[in-house]
């Protein structure tokens, strides 16, 4: 594995991750700066080499740099690879930063790859990334978002299936309050024939929250016995919370299997009813029926651990606490 | 009689639904120990009474009272009902995807319990718990796991509505239709998990309107309900009445 970083046991503790996950290195980019390595950061994994350990990136803002920040990073997956990577994004203090973001992500034939996203950052923040995923013969990518928190998130992604029998699974759950601004682009594009893509974005928006999500699944004229789904399923909390969702099917292949569906709906009161019934409080049940709600994008992450850490970052985030974990006071997973 | 020992006292309830009277003017008095058994013909305003008991939304009381255990229960939000020990259980029980069964049951333990100021349960005595009332209704652990009511057949929904009951233990169990949909041996079952959590404290309310039901769960009382009032009450042997005679005969 090639990957220009050394792990920097001599960083600051203010960005140490108090509880780090099992199995897991743990990589830091503060301001854009990969500490103890080169900037841009970069993976090559080698012809058939297997990552034994997830790999979680944490890139921080700080506020001893308050400029527009634009980044990059790029994961290339040898033939037969694999391996899983967790990106978080974090702001530590409430100022005004912008960041622009570019993630290329290629995977050669047969490459396994998952990648867990995890964007969590303050009001004030603007983060916008825009992956570029390439994917090769029999290759697998999962990516799971998790938009917990920010000012304005917004991720492109632009997708190519550029040999056959690919195929990549797409998943999101983004959560807003106040009036931040939920923005997911997502292209996914079937140049080649028998390839598979999978989209599933959901998002739970109170107070004066907005998401937007726009989705295009391109068909071309020789992707025959391509399977391709998207759905984007939004729930309204609060009167004044908002959902655009524009769904794009553009097809030219005949022989295809393709599906879309998009909901903005509220909360269950039948539901709510028969648990208050049984005597569980209505802010209660609401917050059950909201992790019901996100538990189908959750449950996409392979890693147990990570998941659990997942779901309690995202009920505590429901309950309205900025989100960090139980044993730690950073506002980091 | 003695009316301090009045657990459900219902006077001159009258309900309208989107200006439309449904409940014409309803009395009831159930007492410690006691079942009664509510019957009537389809649309009399059987569920209708039991969702304004359970503090269903959007179902108007213009006229009348209910009191448990003395209290105005028209002013107690559904959970604070629950928690007073009143228990509903669903003609149709509401399907929740995504909720376990188990994670439901507990949260709803547990918030009976802080409202008794105890603590909550240890998960191995939760576990425990949880195993010997699934026996009541012969309740394979499999459906712990799954989503609340996701994919039960009618009958394994009742059931669930009884495990649910016999986890939170009410003084006041109003048990509408539970016997709709069920095949003779669902049925013995239900009953026996209905029977075994009968005392001489806590009461019943069923609801059903087949005669069925009751050579299992044996009622005090028989009230017959037609277009929104108790137009005859009477002895269990009532029942067997209405099973000869059908309702017409008491509508006329
Ligand atoms: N939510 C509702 N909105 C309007 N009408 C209703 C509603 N629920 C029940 N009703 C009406 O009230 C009457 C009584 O219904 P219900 O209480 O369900 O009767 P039962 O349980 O005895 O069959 C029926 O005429 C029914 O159509
Ligand atoms: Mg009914």
């Amino acid at each position: 594995m090639e990957q220009n970083y050394i792990y920097a046991p001599a960083l600051t503790s203010e960005f140490r991750c108090k509880v780090p996950l099992k199995e897991t290195r743990q990589l830091f980019i503060v301001n854009g700066k990969v500490q103890g390595g080169k900037s841009p950061f970069s993976l090559r994994l080698k012809e058939g080499e297997v990552m034994k350990e997830m790999l979680q990136i944490i890139s921080v803002r700080h506020k001893s740099y308050k400029e527009h920040l634009a980044t990059q990073q790029d994961f290339h997956f040898g033939k037969g690879s694999s391996g899983k990577i967790i990106q978080c994004s974090h702001t530590f203090s409430p100022d005004r930063f912008r960041t622009t973001e570019k993630v290329t992500i290629s995977l050669e034939r047969d490459a396994v790859a998952e990648f867990y996203i995890m964007q969590n950052e303050h009001n004030n923040a603007e983060h916008s990334t825009s992956y570029e995923v390439n994917l090769g013969a029999g290759a697998f990518l999962k990516m799971v978002f998790l938009s917990l928190h920010g000012g304005v998130i917004r991720n492109d992604i632009f997708l190519d299936f550029n040999e056959k029998h690919a195929e990549c699974d797409l998943a999101g759950l983004y959560l807003t309050d106040s009036k931040q601004l939920m923005d997911n682009n997502i292209y996914v594009n079937h140049l080649v024939p028998e390839c598979n893509s999978n989209q599933l974005f959901k998002g739970i928006l109170d107070d004066e929250g907005v998401a937007r999500f726009y989705g295009r699944i391109n068909v071309a004229p020789d992707a025959q016995k391509t399977e391709a789904y998207q759905a984007n399923h939004n729930l309204l909390i609060s009167d004044k919370a908002k959902a655009y969702t524009s769904p794009q099917l553009e097809i030219y292949a005949g022989d295809v299997k393709c599906s879309h569906g998009a909901t903005i709906g509220r909360l269950n009161e039948d539901e709510l009813f028969y648990m208050r019934t049984r005597g569980i409080p209505a802010a209660e049940a609401r917050i059950l029926q909201q992790k019901a709600f996100a538990y189908e994008v959750l449950e996409k992450i392979s890693n147990t651990e990570l998941r659990e850490r997942m779901l309690s970052l995202v009920e505590r985030r429901l309950r309205g606490e900025f989100s960090h974990c139980s044993t730690c006071i950073r506002n980091c997973c | 009689m003695n009316n301090d020992n009045i657990m459900l006292k219902i006077s001159g309830l009258k309900v309208s639904i989107d200006d439309r009277e449904i409940l014409t003017g309803v009395n009831l008095e159930v007492r410690p120990g006691e079942v009664h058994a509510i019957m009537g013909p389809n649309g009399s305003g059987k569920s209708t009474l039991s969702a304004v008991l359970a503090g269903k939304e959007n179902y108007k009381v213009t006229e009348g009272e209910i009191l448990f255990e003395g209290e105005d229960l028209l002013k107690l939000s559904p959970e604070e009902r629950s928690w007073a020990g009143v228990f509903l259980g669903f003609q149709y029980p509401i399907e929740i995807p995504g909720v376990t069964n188990v994670n439901f049951i507990k949260t709803a333990v547990n918030e009976h319990r802080k409202r008794k100021g105890l603590p909550e349960l240890s998960a191995a005595q939760f576990l425990k718990l949880m195993r010997e009332r699934m026996a009541y209704v012969e309740m394979d652990s499999s459906f712990t796991s799954r989503g609340v009511n996701v994919g039960f057949s009618g009958g394994e929904k009742k059931r669930n509505e009884i495990f649910h009951m016999a986890m939170l233990e009410p003084k006041l169990a109003i048990l509408d239709e539970t016997d709709s949909g069920l095949d003779v041996d669902a049925l013995r079952v239900v009953a026996g998990g209905i029977n075994r959590l009968k005392t001489p404290e806590n009461a019943t309310i069923v609801i059903t309107h087949y005669q069925r039901l009751l050579d299992y769960i044996v009622p005090d009382y028989i009230h017959v309900i037609y277009k929104g009032r108790i137009i005859k009450s009477a002895g269990r042997e009532l029942a067997q009445e209405i099973e000869q005679r059908g309702y017409d005969w008491l509508i006329n």
